[in-house]
């Protein structure tokens, strides 16, 4: 079963989420604090995390950028605050995918499921190695290189690329791409898909600024471009 | 009737005071001149035809004198024609011309009876005077004939130049009246112009203070009306958000512990399932109804515009609300438009949600780009709006009659003021019509850029 930490200061939030999550079949460790979520992760990672922002002590910015450090677990941030700024800084600082109170059981499981999704697009005929200018992608071993040097990507950054590379050349809409990184079959927040193909860009790019590769096409979407 | 703008009314008060300044002066210089001019020319006649007189006088002292030979004599110049009359008879240099009978009878008796006398009569199609001398001592009388022609040549050239006047003064005055009445009403035009950013929701618009101090009044009591309106609604805002914000964490709870209960649904009896079938409902309801609440309290801010393929988008949100991709109809010749996403989505969702609620489900969503416009059309095939709940449908917790009267609790009353919010963001325009063949049509229409 998998592993899900939440790190959520509010109690009664914490023991409804972890009883509603055991029930959609995870293993539910729930600790109050950034601080203890950081201990809890690092004594038995876990598979998923989901995180509150407004936390005492360290906030769950600070909690994100750490697990960050630690390793590419997906996490989720589940909070009341819907402001783009917050929503731009938990995204930037590491987050995959951002929720916001209150959200539907049956919706945050499937948040949940996506992003343990493998990388899509890689079936049995999909090529082992495919190149884009100095890219070099190998979905299969899950590897990424630039020139000679692997690039590491989280799990998220990496499907968004693999979903790219599957329809290399042709433009892929913000909903598009939400639909197969995030699974939303509804509309979904598309900042996620902008601030996550940033950081795609400065890993993955020379000049994250002038890209040439993971292009953005004006009013339509972005494409991988050979 | 429309009315004339004030700028225009300005502008027209200027341009009639200046023709009338201006025609009364051109009126006035042109009567004057006439005047002066005729009595000088007048005075001339006259002295020349008394000079003229004592040569024919001279001419007609012998016995038996040849009239019409001193006649001739006469140095007359071009223009005047020299007449004597002698015992009920004309002379003249020439034949008559009709020149005799142009001289009135009463100037005639007036002359006969001794009397010189000068009138000016009609020639012609111009004018002449006459001058008329008795000639006792030889028991004649002279007349002179001095046409016109020339004073009126130059009595119409004056004419059109004083009316090229009158009319270039009262362009100048319409010219003038226009750039008054611009610096009169630049501060209203840029009060204006503030008033309908902050319409938009852009509550930063200021007006700039102006250096008169008479306008500065304005600028100053609007900026401060702005201010305190703005303070004001931003903390009606700020109330509505703490509030929904302060229960989104309770309903994390209860959101959370209800699927907890709903999982185990089939376990229980039924009067325990129907309390939870209950209850879930009501927490969804009431999460929709606090998500509306929120995005109420900020779709006060400006639309974020930017390049949307709102074709693609259409489809795709039909597509996951369950609709026949047949029910989208398109047309138009383009397909990208400047408008917020966000925003534009939730129209069209909250739109959608609305007939499925309260008219019997979407039969066509139609949408129309250009390059610089999208409109939207949602029709359903319920009952329809009447007209007068056409405006009250847009207003926060209006549910149409027929859906209190099914005594339905869908929706949270939020979905059609959210859309007019939105749709006000985008200063376009949303409106409620009759769907030819029944049912309600909701048209949008906004305005944007095109990409």
């Amino acid at each position: 079963m998998p592993r899900l930490l939440i790190v959520e200061d509010d109690d009664r939030i914490r023991l409804s989420l972890k009883l509603a999550l055991e029930d959609e079949g995870y293993t539910v460790k729930d600790v109050p604090t950034a601080e203890e979520g950081l201990v809890e992760h690092k004594a038995t990672p876990a598979d998923l995390v989901l995180v509150d922002l407004m936390l005492p002590g360290m906030d769950g910015f600070d909690c994100i950028r750490s697990l960050r450090r630690l390793g590419d677990v997906p996490i989720v941030v589940v909070s009341a605050r819907d402001d783009t700024h917050d929503v731009v800084a938990a995204l930037e600082a590491g987050a995959d995918d951002y929720v916001v109170k209150p959200v539907a059981v049956k919706e945050l499981s499937a948040r949940l499921r996506a992003l343990r999704r493998r990388a899509s697009g890689s079936g049995e005929d999909a090529p082992k190695v495919l190149r884009f200018g100095e890219i070099e992608l190998r979905p299969e071993a899950g590897e990424v290189l630039l020139g000679e040097q692997e690039v590491h990507l989280t799990r998220t950054e990496f499907r968004l690329l693999c979903e790219l590379a599957d329809q290399s050349g042709r433009v892929l809409s913000r909903q598009q791409l939400l639909d197969r990184v995030w699974g939303y079959d509804v509309y979904g927040d598309e900042r996620l898909v902008d601030v996550h193909m940033g950081r795609l860009r400065r890993k993955v790019e020379r000049d994250p600024a002038n890209p040439t590769h993971l292009v953005t096409v004006r009013g339509l979407g972005y494409k991988l471009a050979p | 009737m429309r009315v004339l703008g004030l700028r225009a009314r300005i502008t027209a008060v200027f341009a009639f005071g200046a023709l009338v300044l201006s025609v009364a002066l051109a009126f006035a210089t042109y009567e004057l001149t006439r005047t002066s001019l005729l009595d000088e020319r007048e005075r001339a006649a006259i002295r020349t035809a008394y000079f003229d007189a004592s040569f024919i006088r001279t001419g007609l002292g012998g016995e038996d004198p040849d009239i019409v030979a001193a006649l001739r004599n006469l140095d007359t110049g071009e223009a005047r024609r020299p007449l004597v009359r002698r015992e009920g008879q004309w002379f003249a240099r020439s034949a008559d011309n009709g020149l005799t009978g142009s001289i009135p009878a009463s100037l005639q008796q007036l002359v006969e009876d001794g009397t010189p006398a000068v009138q000016r009569v009609p020639l012609r199609d111009s004018s002449a005077l006459v001058v008329g001398v008795p000639l006792r001592t030889v028991d004649a009388a002279y007349y002179e004939i001095s046409p016109l022609t020339e004073l009126h040549r130059t009595l119409s050239v004056l004419s059109q130049a004083l009316g090229g006047v009158a009319l270039a003064t009262t362009v100048a005055g319409a010219v003038v009246g226009w750039l008054v009445s611009r610096r009169v009403l630049s501060p209203l035009t840029s009060v204006a112009q503030a008033a309908g950013t902050i319409a938009s929701g852009d509550w930063s618009a200021r007006v700039a203070r102006d250096r008169d101090p008479d306008l500065d009044k304005l600028a100053v009591s609007f900026n401060r009306m702005v201010d305190e309106v703005s303070a004001r609604s931003e903390s009606d805002r700020r109330f509505a958000a703490d509030v929904s914000h302060e229960l989104r964490s309770p309903l994390q709870t209860l959101s959370a512990a209800t699927s907890v209960l709903d999982r185990r649904r089939d376990a229980l009896d039924d009067r325990t399932a129907a309390a939870v079938d209950l209850l879930t409902d009501e927490v969804a309801r009431f999460e929709s109804l606090v998500s509306d609440l929120l995005e109420l309290a900020k779709s006060d801010r400006p639309a974020e515009r930017r390049p949307t393929d709102v074709v693609t988008l259409t489809r795709a949100l039909a597509t996951s609300k369950q609709l026949s991709p047949d029910i989208v109809q398109v047309d138009g010749d383009a397909e990208v438009l400047d408008v917020d996403p966000r925003r534009y989505e939730q129209i069209l969702a909250n739109l959608i949600d609305n007939a499925n609620k309260h008219g019997g489900g979407v039969v066509r969503i139609g949408l129309s780009v250009a390059h610089d416009r999208l409109e939207l059309e949602v029709d359903d095939e319920g009952a329809g709006v009447p007209l007068d709940e056409r405006d009250l449908v847009f207003d926060r917790f209006a549910r149409g009659r027929a859906a209190s009267m099914r005594g339905g609790s869908e929706g949270t009353g939020l979905g059609l003021a959210l859309v007019a919010q939105h749709v006000q963001a985008h200063l376009g325009t949303v409106e409620v019509l009759d769907r030819p063949g029944g049912g309600a049509r909701f048209r949008v229409v906004l305005p944007g850029a095109s990409a």
